[in-house]
């Protein structure tokens, strides 16, 4: 709750003067849903176990340094804070709403917003669009658009900035973890979905920045968040689960723009029909809405997830530093899981690299005799946590290897908590991606999320690192990291990459 | 579509047409064909019908007069009842690979085009690529290399390489008339590529 956030003001000012110049009005004021100075939560409730009481729990529990206005016409008071009947009785500023009152409501409380000049709203109550009711969506819409207010929503989750403390998500902290603050901004359009990725995102130790679940998107729609995100400083990576998508055409413009400076990893969920039988022409029957949609995804260079698992896994692998090539070099305490790794490699087209002889002739006088070295380079069952350092240090700095895969067997007798220092020591240098697989339980499991937590992602096959590496690999590619990245001037230049099989 | 406006439309973007003329009768056609060269192909011309091959409205590999007149008669006798222009006479494509590239609109996307192995694979094996409208050079040479058969372009079993430049050069072009005019669909089925060039050899364009 304390000592943190002091910059956001300062921020937010910063914010707004370049707005000016180079974004968007909706993009503007969508900003006010993540840095409001000061928000209202429309519908607060004194009951535990309800949704308005949640939420005004959210800002009271955690570090949110703005005003926060309860309004609720029955109560004088929730959770210590003064409670208002209406926002029109709130003397002060208020820059964005959190609303949470039955649907037939809500436009009426909307306006009563934009006439006191609210700049965005997040309303939380269901039953528009989604149960048929698209006359009280399009209110919405029309209010939205006459004060020029960035409503998400209706029927969704709510919003997080990790970094400002602004959490309306309406599930409980107890039972829902929040992630740290990290640099992965995540949009969902399903609810329930994010609250999954949330809670699994907290409990592995991933860091976010931001979250927004936008439910109907009646105003601001997946295109608009992509937009927001773009220039959102804190986010580095965009993640994004969709379930469709309602400016096509738009869409793949502005990310076929993002993905110039941030990766854009996405989950399409009903990935819809598959091209008919009926058809009159050929293509037509081959190209059905679910091939169009991975069609624009390759040409926006989205890098596409099929499943939640592969969105975590190649999410998190964007926190490491790009890679100049595809040339991967493992490192193991188990000869069997580097075999596997190495097949893995191929299997996604990387290379595994012939290590320089300079490096050889020092892992030779410095490992035991018995070490076998080679890529998959073997340090043997009794390796400790320093063999595992000598070894990354020098494989690491060889000029034939791109990527470092580093497997950890934790299970074994020699190895113990040290080798995480020594990772995350080693991946500080930041010089070239590292990625660590561990295959076990309880224990090994505790290890990972250390790891993660310092962004050194881990995975629990050879296959799914070496999937989500060559995602970066081809995403590195894509934005030329090779011939612009001065890094990558004393690596030696790879072969050009395989195709995938 | 009809005859006339597709021809301009393929002039228009420069997208390779197998050379074709128009017979409306039995005579037309063998003069027609002793004109193009042997062996030639006889179609059905006709706006009521779309799957020409399906009804027995195609005859290929016709070596002489005799044999185009006969397939004519032939041709005239499976469309009985139909309203038909005539028939279309094209000489004979070398043996190159089978491709189809062809377009549709999605409704999310709008225009899309679709690049695929030809002949009996466009269906059994659905090994094809496809992008947004329009695409860019880029897109062309990825979409030639996204396909699992990708090997029998580049000459597989000792065949010679087929021509890539010219494929991504008439995705590119077909693309732009997707984008520009609006097709609903299109297949050019099948396209053949040789060692230098390609070209459609059949084309299918609803509006």
């Amino acid at each position: 709750m304390a000592n943190k956030t002091k910059n956001k003001p300062k921020n937010k000012t910063k914010a707004k003067t370049k707005t000016k110049i180079s974004k968007p009005q909706h993009v503007v004021n969508l900003d006010s849903v993540f840095n409001p100075k000061s928000i209202a939560i429309i519908g607060a409730s004194r009951e535990p176990g309800k949704i308005g009481n949640v939420i005004v729990k959210n800002f009271v529990d955690g570090s949110y340094k703005g005003k926060v206005f309860p309004i609720n016409p029955k109560a004088d008071q929730i959770l210590g804070l003064k409670c208002y009947p209406d926002i029109s009785a709130i003397k002060e500023k208020v820059d964005s709403v959190i609303i949470a009152t039955p649907a037939q409501t809500v436009p009426a409380i909307l306006k009563s917003c934009g006439q006191k000049g609210v700049k965005s709203a997040v309303i939380i109550t269901g039953g528009f669009s989604e149960v048929g009711n698209t006359q009280g969506e399009e209110e919405i819409r029309q209010i939205a658009k006459e004060y020029s207010i960035a409503v998400i929503g209706p029927n969704c989750m709510g919003c997080m900035n990790l970094e400002a403390g602004v959490d309306s998500v309406f599930l409980p902290t107890y039972k829902l973890g929040r992630p740290v603050e990290g640099e992965i901004g995540f949009i969902t359009q399903s609810g329930a979905v994010g609250g999954c990725v949330l809670d699994l995102a907290a409990r592995a130790g991933i860091g976010m920045s931001k979250f927004v679940s936008y439910g109907n998107a009646a105003v601001i729609d997946e295109t608009s968040l992509l937009e927001y995100f773009e220039h959102d400083k804190s986010t580095k990576v965009i993640v994004m689960y969709l379930e469709g998508v309602q400016r096509g055409r738009d869409f793949l413009e502005v990310a076929k723009r993002v993905t110039k400076t941030k990766p854009v990893i996405v989950l399409k969920a009903g990935v819809g029909k598959k091209g008919s039988e009926a058809a009159k022409s050929h293509t037509a029957a081959l190209a059905g809405s679910a091939e169009a949609y991975h069609a624009a995804f390759k040409q926006a260079k989205i890098i596409e997830a099929r499943t939640l698992t592969e969105l975590f896994d190649f999410s998190k692998i964007f926190y490491q530093p790009y890679p100049c090539g595809n040339r991967v070099a493992v490192i193991t305490n188990g000869g069997g899981l580097g075999v596997l790794s190495a097949d893995s490699a191929e299997e996604y087209g990387l290379q595994l690299t012939e290590l320089s002889d300079e490096t050889k002739k020092a892992l030779r006088e410095k490992l035991p005799s018995y070490a076998n070295v080679r890529n998959p380079l073997d340090l043997i069952g009794d390796a400790n946590a320093e063999r595992y350092e000598l070894a990354i240090d020098l494989v690491s700095r060889d000029r034939n290897v791109d990527i470092l895969a580093v497997i950890v067997l934790f299970q074994t007798a020699s190895l113990d908590s040290k080798v995480v220092d020594v990772i995350v020591k080693q991946s500080d240098k930041r010089e070239k991606p590292m990625v660590v697989i561990s295959v076990g339980g309880e224990y090994t499991d505790l290890h990972k999320r250390i790891l993660d937590g310092y962004k050194i992602p881990t995975y629990h096959s050879p296959s799914s690192a070496m999937k989500a590496i060559r995602r970066m690999v081809d995403y590195s590619d894509s934005i030329g990291t090779r011939s612009k990245d001065a890094r990558c001037k004393y690596i030696m230049p790879p072969a050009p990459h395989t195709k995938e099989e | 579509m009809d005859l006339i406006k597709t021809l301009a439309l393929l002039k228009k973007y420069k997208i390779p047409l197998a050379e074709m003329t128009v017979a409306r009768s039995k005579s037309e056609a063998v003069s027609a064909a002793k004109k193009l060269g042997y062996p030639v192909a006889l179609k059905i011309y006709s706006k009521e019908i779309l799957h020409k091959t399906d009804i027995g409205g195609v005859k290929l590999k016709l070596q002489d007069a005799a044999q185009v007149g006969a397939a004519y008669d032939e041709i005239m006798q499976a469309v009985k009842g139909k309203s038909v222009e005539g028939v279309l006479v094209q000489k004979m494509a070398a043996k190159g690979l089978e491709l189809i590239i062809g377009g549709k609109i999605d409704a999310q996307f709008g225009p899309l085009v679709l690049f695929g192995l030809g002949g009996i694979y466009v269906e059994v094996l659905r090994d094809v690529s496809l992008r947004i409208c329009p695409i860019t050079e880029d897109d062309a040479r990825e979409m030639v290399s996204e396909i699992k058969g990708r090997a029998l372009l580049d000459g597989a079993r000792g065949r010679k390489p087929v021509d890539k430049l010219a494929l991504q050069k008439m995705l590119v072009n077909v693309s732009k008339m997707l984008y520009n005019e609006k097709i609903k669909e299109l297949d050019f089925n099948p396209v053949i590529a040789y060692e230098k060039g390609c070209m459609a050899v059949d084309v299918r364009i609803i509006d």
